[in-house]
Order: structure tokens, then C-alpha cells, then sequence
């Protein structure tokens, strides 16, 4: 497939000193799991795709911190992601993308690298007690402490940009106070983008999915965080003589809503529907072969099924490009949208 | 990097917690920000849109001052509405768009909670239309509404006054926050971006502004649904 000059140097860009260009330039620490889909008895009537029609449809995930450090920081704040491969019954798949921030930073792929080059990491400063002072007495929340490990972090960049781009401002806000969840399995995940889906009686909804946790979605205590390294030992032990299950919650979108803009979401008294259910009953194992298997793959927001497409959302469309070319940049399995490793380069 | 976890700085991370520096904060800083920088008071309710959805299951939390917020005086009210009951039920499935309603006596305040569906004016026009009367007995136990009894000849004035102590509805994304008070001051809404940073503190000087306030829209089962259409699905006769 043809990468724009674009798409390359997003990918490009987002790649951190800290990170390795031998995994993903975001969203690069990360553990597999497996399970099933379920639909709801009403999915079909908003959804023809087939694994909303089909009684189970066998499922591959992978959770993530959306850090693009090479090294593991569990407990730092930070959006976390939810990708899920559908394995369809006529032996295609279907992905669906998530993150816990329920909107993205830039309406346009040309805005994203603007934000992308304006949150590149730099050397985090220690706040001076003066300053923060200062900053009381205007009743500004002073910046937090840098982590104990922390050598650079994009948020000094992310709010600069965010102070000039009013578009910007609700995921930088909601990011920088997003938190660090007790597990995998207890946060509750954003598509951000709208689809368009088509139900059996052929009628047509602009939509956003969400993934909602039945063990309900919490916090650890930023003052008592837990270790750099939990996240995957408590989804192991969860999933190992346990099942968890996500319910997958549709909002239907009105006339005027924001459909090819990803820096609104919507009100939440849009109409909504239950999906269906998600069970997943294993976690991938600390094994190098299992690491191999779930890190290589290469989900894409564009791998859609009849029933389902895209909105016009802009950034949606330039992430099957994107996501392809870093795929073959980190020599994964090849993307479904790339033709082989080799010739994405 | 080098460690500046200093005793002075951890000493001024916990100032927020600290007895003197929330005195400090409360009547001095905050003062001297609602002088600097005074925000105007938001209007009530649910704001204006064309959307289906927002214009069904729209919330009013009428808060209205106890002219005699004695034991003797809240008894008066709760009495205005007891015996009023069989008036007010059937009142209220006359207008037919309401979802729930209640009334409430919290701190020195009646309050009359409501999810209904449709435009404000018009609700509280069938309200006065089916059930004036009640209104009367009401609101002559509201501090500054007698003048509007009997409701029935005041009705502009008494919409207007009912919208006046309708909680400020604050946004469900916080950075609206933002535009909101933009428009309050007559500023255009996609002017120069605000500093993030400063939100905490426009929420601090809006909640001087509007003491009370509804956080959200808030939760709904059905969202998008109408109380006839409930009805409807339900087949229960009207």
C-alpha cells in the first residue's frame, strides 16, 4: 500500500529517545488476551456485521499503556488502550480500537502533527516551591512532581499547544488527570471515532462504541501507587481461574452531533444501545512465544466488515495508513492493509 | 535530572491541606480573584439545542427560598404540598411530558425536582395551566414571590422567575466551561483559547457566581427517550 508523507512522518514522529523502533512508537508496553463476543439479543436491528449476528465470535486483544517508553511504568498516569480483533465466522477479522481518553487531540491529521511535534518529550523540570506558590495563590493546581524515573514527558509540550488550540483542551485536560487504573480490566474504554452502521432493516446510524467493565472501572491511590509493574501480573492472575467480561455500549449519534471530528465526544443523553458482551478467559503467558505472538500483531481502526465503515472523521482514515506503516517499520506481522513487512518500508 | 524533593517542597505540596493556608486561601485569594476577575451569574436549566435528545428527559432543580425557614415555617410548606397531592399528580399526567417529579425541603429551600420533556417555557405554562392553584399555595411560602399570586395573571414573570432559580446546569465536558462564560460576557465563543490550566480556577469563581449548581447532565437509563413514547411502548392508555 502507498504511505503518504504524512502518515510516515506521524509515525515517525511520535517515536521518543525513550522509546525503540523496533516496537510500537505508542501504546509500546503491552499483553495479549483472549475470550469471546457475545451480541445482545437487539444488536442485529442497529448492526448486520457478522459478529453482531452471530451467536459467539472468538476475539484477540490487546491491552496497552499509551506511553511510547520501551520501559514499563504502570503506575504513572496515563490513557490506556483496548484493541480487539473479531475473528469472523467466514475466517476475516474486524478490528475495534479503543482507549480509556474518551476523545483525541487533533480534528485533523495535519493537527495531530502539529500536536505531535509541539508534545515531544523534553527533560521534565522540577516546579520551583516558589513558583508553585505562586501558582496557589492564583489558584492554578501546580504542576505535579516529576516520578521518581521520569527523565522527559510531553506535557509540558501538550498544555503549551493545548493554551493556543482550543481543540485540543478537553483530551489534555482529561489526560493530564486520567490516573492509573487498578487493572486492565477495570477501565472503561473510548472508540473516540464515529462509524457508520447498518442495521438489518438497511437503515444507516452514525455511532461511537465504548467498552464498559462489569467489574467496574477503578483508580489506584497516586499517593500509594502500586509499582512500575502490575498491570499484566493482575490480568494473569485475574483471567487465570476467572472470566471478565466488557459490555460494548453504542451511542447513536443526531444531526449535528460531531461525526468526522474526534475532539467531541458526545453528550451522553444521546440514545444508546447494549452491543453485546465481551468475555475474555485467558491473558497471554510470560512466555517469549506468547510475548512474540500478541506483540507482533498488528491491529488497524480500518479493518471493517460489511455492516460497518467509516465516517468521514479524517484522522480515522489516515490511521489505516499510519498503523500500517509502523507496522512494517517494527517488521510485525503484516498489517492487513500492507503488503508484507518487507515493502513497508 | 537532579532530586529537588526538598522539605521546602514537599512542605508547599501539602499547603492545600494545611489549616492556614486554606484560611488564607478562603478569605483572601479567592476574594481578591472574584474582585479580579468576577464571572456572571450562568442562567438555569438546560440550554437551548435542536437535538432530539436534548430535548427529552431535561432536568429543572427549582430551588426556592423558605420565606419562614423556622420548624413551623417548613411544616407550612410541606403542608402546601401535602395537601395538594391528588391536584398535583393529576396535574402533572395532564401535562403528560413530565418523568418524574418531586418536591424536596433542603436547608432553608423548597426545591421541586423534575425530569420532563420539550421546551422549558411551555412546561411550566401547562403547570400553571393544570395546576395554578397549587402554584399559589406554593410560592405564598416563598421569600420575594407573593407578588406573582395569583400565577395564572403572572405568567411570563413567574416563567422568568422560575428560570431565575433553576440550577445553573454545568457543562458535561469541563473545558465548555470555557465558552460558556465567553458568551455570559458577550465574548465570541472560538476566540483566542484560554489557558487550561486556569479552569479550576473559572470553576471556583462560577461557583461564587452560582453557589448551587447541577454537575452535569447526569445519568439517564433511556436516554433519548420521551415519557409518551415510554408510555407508548408500555401500552398504558395515554
Amino acid at each position: 500500500m502507498h504511505y503518504s508523507d504524512l502518515a510516515k512522518r506521524i509515525v515517525d514522529e511520535l517515536l521518543r529517545p525513550d522509546g525503540s523502533d523496533k516496537l510500537r512508537p505508542v501504546h509500546t508496553i503491552g499483553i495479549g488476551a483472549t475470550g469471546y463476543f457475545e451480541p445482545s439479543e437487539v444488536a442485529p436491528q442497529y448492526c448486520k456485521a457478522d459478529h453482531f449476528i452471530t451467536p459467539r465470535t472468538k476475539a484477540t486483544l490487546r491491552f496497552s499503556n499509551g506511553s511510547g517508553s520501551k520501559t514499563q511504568h504502570d503506575d504513572w498516569s496515563d490513557v490506556r488502550g483496548m484493541a480487539t480483533r473479531f475473528h469472523l465466522s467466514d475466517g476475516t477479522d474486524t478490528d475495534l480500537i479503543m482507549m480509556t481518553l474518551p476523545e483525541f487531540f487533533a480534528r485533523t491529521p495535519e493537527e495531530f502533527l502539529e500536536f505531535t511535534l509541539a508534545a515531544k518529550p523534553t527533560e521534565v523540570h522540577w516546579v520551583s516551591p516558589w513558583k508553585k506558590i505562586w501558582q496557589m495563590l492564583h489558584l492554578i493546581p501546580p504542576q505535579p512532581d516529576p516520578y521518581p524515573d521520569e527523565e522527559i514527558s510531553p506535557n509540558e509540550g501538550a498544555i503549551k499547544f493545548a493554551n493556543e488550540n482550543r481543540y485540543s483542551q478537553l483530551a489534555v485536560f482529561q489526560a493530564a488527570a486520567i490516573g492509573a487504573p487498578v487493572s486492565y480490566l477495570r477501565a472503561a474504554y473510548h472508540a473516540v471515532h464515529t462509524f457508520v452502521v447498518t442495521g438489518e432493516d438497511e437503515v444507516e446510524r452514525w455511532v461511537r462504541f465504548t467498552w464498559q467493565p462489569i467489574d467496574g472501572v477503578k483508580n489506584e491511590n497516586p499517593l500509594d501507587p502500586p509499582g512500575a509493574d502490575y498491570l499484566q501480573g493482575r490480568l494473569r492472575d485475574r483471567l487465570a481461574d476467572h472470566t471478565s467480561r466488557f459490555t460494548l455500549m453504542m451511542q447513536i449519534g443526531e444531526v449535528g452531533d460531531a461525526f468526522d471530528d474526534s475532539t467531541k465526544p458526545w453528550p451522553p443523553h444521546r440514545q444508546r444501545v447494549m452491543m453485546g458482551t465481551l468475555t475474555l478467559d485467558h491473558a497471554a503467558e510470560d512466555t517469549k512465544a506468547q510475548d512474540d505472538y500478541f506483540e507482533k500483531l498488528s491491529f488497524n481502526p480500518m479493518l471493517l466488515t460489511p455492516g460497518i465503515r467509516a465516517s468521514e472523521d479524517p484522522v480515522l482514515h489516515i490511521r489505516k495508513e499510519a498503523y500500517a506503516y509502523s507496522s512494517g517499520k517494527r517488521d510485525a506481522t503484516p498489517c492487513p492493509f500492507s503488503g508484507g513487512a518487507e515493502d513497508d518500508q | 535530572m537532579t532530586n529537588k524533593d526538598t522539605w521546602f517542597n514537599r512542605y508547599v505540596n501539602s499547603l492545600p491541606t494545611r489549616g492556614w493556608f486554606k484560611l488564607l486561601s478562603r478569605y483572601v485569594v479567592v476574594p481578591y480573584w472574584i474582585w479580579r476577575d468576577p464571572k456572571p451569574k450562568l442562567p438555569g436549566g438546560p440550554r437551548e439545542s435542536p437535538q432530539p435528545s436534548e430535548n427529552t428527559q431535561r432536568m429543572m432543580n427549582l430551588i426556592m427560598p423558605l420565606k419562614d425557614p423556622s420548624p413551623m415555617g417548613r411544616a407550612m410548606a410541606a403542608m402546601a404540598i401535602a395537601q395538594n397531592v391528588d391536584e398535583i399528580f393529576s396535574g402533572l399526567d395532564n401535562v403528560g411530558t413530565v418523568h418524574t417529579a418531586r418536591f424536596l425541603i433542603l436547608g432553608d429551600n423548597l426545591c421541586m425536582i423534575s425530569v420532563y420533556d420539550g421546551d422549558f417555557s411551555n412546561y411550566i405554562r401547562d403547570f400553571i395551566e393544570t395546576i395554578g392553584s397549587v402554584f399559589d399555595a406554593v410560592i405564598s411560602q416563598i421569600k420575594g414571590a407573593e407578588h406573582m399570586i395569583p400565577t395564572c395573571d403572572h405568567v411570563e414573570e413567574f416563567i422568568e422567575w422560575v428560570h431565575d432559580h433553576d440550577l445553573f446546569q454545568a457543562p458535561d465536558f469541563p473545558t465548555d466551561l470555557f465558552a460558556l462564560q465567553d458568551a455570559a460576557k458577550g465574548l465570541p465563543t472560538d476566540g483566542p483559547a484560554h489557558e487550561i490550566m486556569t479552569l479550576p480556577r473559572d470553576l471556583i469563581l462560577q461557583l461564587h457566581a452560582n453557589p448551587n449548581l447541577s454537575l452535569g447532565g447526569g445519568y439517564r437509563s433511556y436516554p433519548g427517550y420521551s415519557a409518551a413514547q415510554v408510555r407508548d411502548k408500555f401500552g398504558v392508555g395515554w
